[in-house]
């Protein structure tokens, strides 16, 4: 059963909902809610151009940099050898061994 | 329902006209419930049009019409929700920004203008929002809606997306607290 205080404090409601019964709507009511509505969608307008122009912007961007790859360079030999044919070519027979005197010099210690 | 479903369909797919009548329809029921929320009659008509704004941008979220209603009370809770928390920060702002003399004053004028309000009207909002501090502001305007709005426990489900007993407990706490407040105001004004 409900005590003596719940059906006061649910009067002391009803009597609130009847106090605070909401102001009458002025009558620029609807304008400004369309010019609000208008100011909101130009931004959202605004905004989603300035996203298409920065994708139009980047796919380009893609573009163009696909393409500079996708170009040959000058010097194609130089990236088909493979590390031991450069190896190769920079050691030919006339090139000067570096390694014997070192090993010369390590023979000399031991004794 | 105070519109039927096709004005809604209607506005859905854009038809300006059809969207004034839904506004129309419910501006005074809005009006209504956010002066009951956030307790600012100057303010009121600014956050019913925020309600609306929202209601217009996100119309075509909107998958079955019959939940039409509880979503515009989301909306309306939601707004309310943001303009106190907004008025929370700039009081807190303002009233460091006044000086003792500043503040003295703004409290005069108020009073000089509820004096123009009818008395009793005045004495009940006072009584139910002093007691309704006793709880959250979450809480407070859920019992509102339930209380003085009239919004049944399906109705809130809808608007708050938890279950109903989820919000018959959270209810029941609010009312509890509520009714110890009254309780206790009404002790003190029988020994005064």
């Amino acid at each position: 059963m409900r005590g003596n205080d719940d059906q006061k404090l649910d009067a002391l409601l009803r009597a609130y909902r009847a106090a605070c019964s909401g102001p009458e709507p002025n009558a620029n009511f609807m304008p400004e809610l369309w010019a609000r509505i208008e100011s909101r969608q130009s931004v959202t307008f605004s905004f989603r151009r300035m996203a298409n122009a920065f994708t139009t912007a980047a796919v380009a961007l893609s573009v163009v940099l696909g393409v500079y790859m996708a170009i040959p360079r000058s010097n194609p030999s130089l990236y088909n050898e493979t590390y031991v044919e450069v190896l190769a070519e920079a050691n030919t027979p006339d090139t000067r061994d570096v390694v014997n005197p070192f090993t010369v010099e390590v023979e000399r210690a031991s004794r | 329902m105070l519109v039927d479903f096709g004005l809604i369909t209607r506005a859905q797919k854009g038809d300006s006209a059809a969207f004034n009548e839904i506004v129309l329809a419910y501006r005074k029921r809005i009006l209504g419930t956010i002066t009951r929320l956030i307790a600012r009659p100057e303010d009121v008509e600014d956050v019913a049009q925020e309600v609306f704004l929202r209601l217009y941008f996100s119309l075509d979220q909107l998958r079955k019409e019959e939940v039409f209603e509880p979503w515009l009370y989301r909306l309306t809770v939601n707004a309310a929700y943001d303009y106190l928390r907004k008025q929370r920060r700039r009081q807190e702002y303002r009233m460091s920004d006044l000086s003792e003399q500043q503040v003295m004053l703004a409290d005069a004028m108020a009073g000089g203008k509820a004096e123009q309000e009818d008395q009793h009207h005045k004495k009940v909002r006072e009584a139910v929002d002093s007691l309704l501090g006793a709880v959250s502001e979450a809480d407070r305007i859920l019992l509102m809606l339930k209380e003085v709005e009239g919004l049944s426990l399906k109705e809130l489900e809808k608007v708050y997306n938890v279950n109903e007993n989820a919000l018959k407990v959270r209810l029941f706490r609010a009312r509890q607290r509520v009714l110890k407040a009254f309780g206790a105001s009404g002790k003190k004004e029988e020994a005064g």
